[in-house]
């Protein structure tokens, strides 16, 4: 068993308007001095620490508590989850 | 999304040709039953809507009523019933931005929004307490970032809501009278889309909306974002007062295919319009996915070219994009066109009215033995019992939602949730009382009646504050209207609201209809909603202490209609027996008495009695206002019931009035000269609240303690279960 850092980033759906992300972009980076930013999406990023024989196996614990407890709603987000050693 | 095989013919006989996939998708939304109303649109008709303060123009999206002195209120009941199911928080925060721009699409500022939220049995269903949440969360959000009070509503649950939601929403406007937009559009005038990007989101939601719930899988989501619309509630009303609007039109199931023929068949003219002048969120959207995307926070308006300029000027002020997608026509056509191509050149009429159905109607067989009652086993003690009443879920305080809730954002707010209803004060020096309400268990075991009680609550809630009822929204939910079972209760519940409304002279001033409320495991029960507009000429009924010796009256009978009642429900598990019934008569006189002695001043506080009964109405009043009480059982009216029936019988026109002592002949004058039904049936004091027969002792509650209980438990059971 070996200690595991896993990051599960919950974002909308491709296609599903972001206004947090849109509102950061076009009335707080663009309103400075910055014009090359094109796109802010928003996300949210929730860091598990997990005790797990391998990656693989820390991945798929993660994702099976996220959707068994209902972390996110499958119906509007998203999640992608990177596992990292600790 | 497609058309069922009947309409594609009717559809093709009617435009003599092969339809266009284009064509097909903007048919498909409008003729859905959320759209079009093919099932109940014949049957509609039979409401009154005149009145003497109703306002009709062609094109409201809300009713109108005219409060004197040159002001307006409007009003508008929707739901979003079928999103908020799959997605609690964006389902329910959109269905808010719906209305709220019905409200304003009649060229008048949204003042406050209600909801009626209805989820499964959140006591044993995980699933249900997580819409229950994020539901409440999402109209929080919404509203309290739109500055917009939600100052009332009510909360159910029932296990006949399991992995659904019923979540309406109301909003009331205010404003002139010579600001009402007044629909109207020549040719040569401009077609413009004001607000939020047009993008995949929502597509096909009106047809979803028709459509039964049988799985999670669908696309129709909406997000919402407050900020938007809070700016086109802004720029819409800057533009309306500088009179730059000829027609207005709001943006909802359906999209632009609904919106653009609904406004032109409205108004008798065509619209060309243009795809490609849409502004859209994403890449290469094609035509048939512009057209019935229900992006949010969207508004349609039709201008002339010398007005353009300065409308744009507005939108950039506001920092919200519009852009000029078409013109007016004569040809009552509607012409989308992508670029050069033609993509749908429909006639507008033919979009806009779908071929209705009559439906047929038969009586459900569940109705035949309904009405009998089972042996209930004797409860031995009614104080135990009492402490789980209030602490369950239907009885509960509902502070934990409307604590949510910003409800005095505005300063208009004079009557707070947690009341009989909500009270408003308007610009005239008037006030306006408005309350809604459902019971979908009395309208199980009685269509018609439970409707109809309905109706008398919300009334009964408004006069409380001191208001006479002016207006009435209905909210009708129902199953699947294919099956005639459902069908029938539709009608029955339509027919009684429709007695009543036309023998209490309330005119009906706007409306919804939800079908196909159905889940996996069955139909919901009849839940049709009412919403009742009052109005106060003076000033409303504030609260006051309630002091030791100050007396409480009861007017009303009290029955034998256990049928439907929470008691039954909750305690016994049981769903049957009679429900109860409003005599009309008995119900005018009650009326019109109680809002006579609350206007002359004499009582200090009114409630009604409704859900759980006389015992849980007294208690209400002894925990709102912490102070005990003895109530005789034995002098409340009744047609010589049992104990626990007198305690928890739901008949209807029965009303609780505080009084102090000194004034208790004066109003026992004004109540026999009127013949009303009453009786004194206790005095406040002490910290109990105390229910005897005779001398014998049946409840006996410390205040303190069943406040705790009453004001947390439900709290507690969202928040750790």
């Amino acid at each position: 068993m070996a200690i595991f850092i896993v990051h599960v980033t919950i974002e909308n759906k491709p296609g599903i308007s972001d206004p947090e992300g849109e509102t950061i972009l076009n009335d707080l980076v663009l309103k400075g001095t910055t014009s090359t930013v094109t796109k802010i999406k928003s996300a949210k990023m929730l860091q598990f620490t997990i005790k797990e024989k391998d990656k693989k196996s820390a991945k798929i614990k993660v994702q099976n508590i996220c959707d068994e407890l209902r972390i996110y709603n499958p119906m509007v987000s998203k999640i992608t989850i990177d596992v990292f050693d600790a | 999304m497609s058309l069922e095989s009947g309409e594609l013919d009717d559809l093709t006989l009617k435009i003599g040709r092969k339809p266009t996939s284009t064509e097909l998708q903007i048919v498909a939304a409008e003729w859905s039953e959320h759209c079009s109303y093919k099932s109940s649109k014949k049957h509609l008709k039979m409401l009154p809507m005149k009145g003497p303060l109703v306002i009709s123009e062609k094109g409201y999206d809300s009713g109108v009523l005219d409060v004197g002195d040159g002001y307006v209120i409007t009003a508008h009941i929707e739901s979003h019933n079928h999103p908020s199911a799959v997605e609690p928080y964006g389902g329910a925060a959109t269905g808010v931005g719906g209305v709220i721009r019905d409200i304003l699409s009649a060229g008048t500022r949204p003042i406050a929004i209600f909801n009626g939220l209805r989820f499964g049995d959140i006591e044993k269903d995980l699933h249900a307490r997580w819409l229950f949440k994020n539901a409440v969360k999402g109209i929080a959000d919404y509203g309290n970032c739109l500055g917009i009070p939600t100052i009332g509503g009510e909360v159910e649950f029932d296990k006949c809501y399991s992995n659904y939601a019923l979540v309406d929403v109301a909003a009331i406007g205010f404003g002139k009278k010579k600001n009402l937009i007044k629909n109207h559009a020549k040719t040569g005038d401009i077609v413009v889309l004001l607000g939020g990007a047009t993008g995949r989101d929502g597509i096909g939601g009106s047809q979803f909306a028709s459509d039964s719930l049988e799985s999670e899988n669908r696309s129709a989501v909406q997000i919402p974002d407050p900020f938007i619309e809070k700016l086109i509630i802004e720029a819409i009303l800057e533009a309306r007062t500088e009179n730059l609007i000829h027609a207005l039109k709001d943006l909802g199931g359906g999209g632009l295919s609904c919106a653009v023929s609904e406004t032109a068949d409205a108004l008798s003219i065509g619209i060309e319009m243009d795809v490609d002048k849409v502004h859209t969120r994403e890449l290469n959207m094609n035509p048939d996915e512009i057209m019935v995307s229900e992006s949010q926070e969207r508004m349609l308006i039709v201008t002339s070219n010398d007005k353009l300029k300065k409308l744009e000027g507005i939108c950039k002020k506001y920092r919200i994009t519009c852009s000029v997608i078409g013109h007016v026509t004569l040809d009552n056509m509607m012409h989308v066109k992508k670029g050069e191509k033609t993509c749908a050149n429909l006639p507008t009429d033919v979009v806009a009215n779908a071929t209705l159905l009559d439906r047929p109607s038969k009586k459900p067989a569940y109705l035949e033995n309904i009405e009998n009652e089972k042996k209930l086993k004797p409860i031995l003690d009614y104080t135990k019992m009492m402490m789980k009443f209030i602490a369950s879920p239907n009885i509960a305080s509902k502070i934990w939602v409307y604590g949510q809730y910003d409800h005095e954002v505005g300063i208009r707010t004079v009557v707070k949730p947690g009341k009989d209803a909500s009270v408003l004060r308007l610009d005239n020096g008037k006030f306006l009382s408005a309350k809604i309400d459902g019971n979908p268990k009395h309208c199980y075991i009685n269509p018609r009646e439970g409707a109809i009680g309905c109706f008398e609550e919300a009334c009964r809630n408004v006069v409380c504050t001191g208001a006479k009822p002016i207006g009435m929204l209905d909210h009708l939910q129902f199953g699947n209207p294919e099956n005639p079972e459902i069908f029938w209760t539709f009608l029955e519940s339509l027919k009684g609201i429709t007695d009543f409304a036309k023998y209490f002279e309330i005119p009906c001033v706007g409306g919804k209809v939800s079908l196909y409320n159905e889940t996996p495991s069955g139909q919901i029960k009849p839940t049709p909603i009412i919403g009742i507009l009052g109005l106060i000429d003076k000033t409303p009924l504030s609260t006051q202490n309630i002091s030791k010796g100050d007396c409480i009256v009861i007017v009303g009978q009290t029955k034998n209609e256990m049928g439907g009642s929470e008691y039954f429900e909750y305690i016994h598990k049981f769903i049957g027996g009679k429900c109860p019934t409003v005599n009309f008569l008995e119900s005018k006189i009650n009326m019109n008495s109680v809002l006579n002695v609350i206007t002359k001043g004499l009582v200090k506080a009114a409630h009604d009695c409704s859900k759980g009964g006389l015992a849980v109405a007294v208690s209400e009043l002894c925990m709102t206002y912490q102070i005990g009480c003895n109530i005789s059982l034995e002098k409340v009216p009744n047609q010589k019931l049992d104990v626990d029936r007198i305690l928890f019988s739901e008949s209807h026109s029965r009303y609780l009035l505080v009084l102090e002592k000194k004034d208790l002949k004066k109003l026992e004058t004004l109540l026999k000269k009127s013949k009303v039904e009453y009786n004194v049936i206790g005095v406040f004091g002490g910290d109990h609240i105390r229910f005897n027969k005779e001398s014998k002792n049946i409840i006996d509650l410390s205040v303190d303690k069943s406040q705790k209980i009453w004001f947390n438990s439900l709290k507690e059971l969202v928040l750790h279960g």
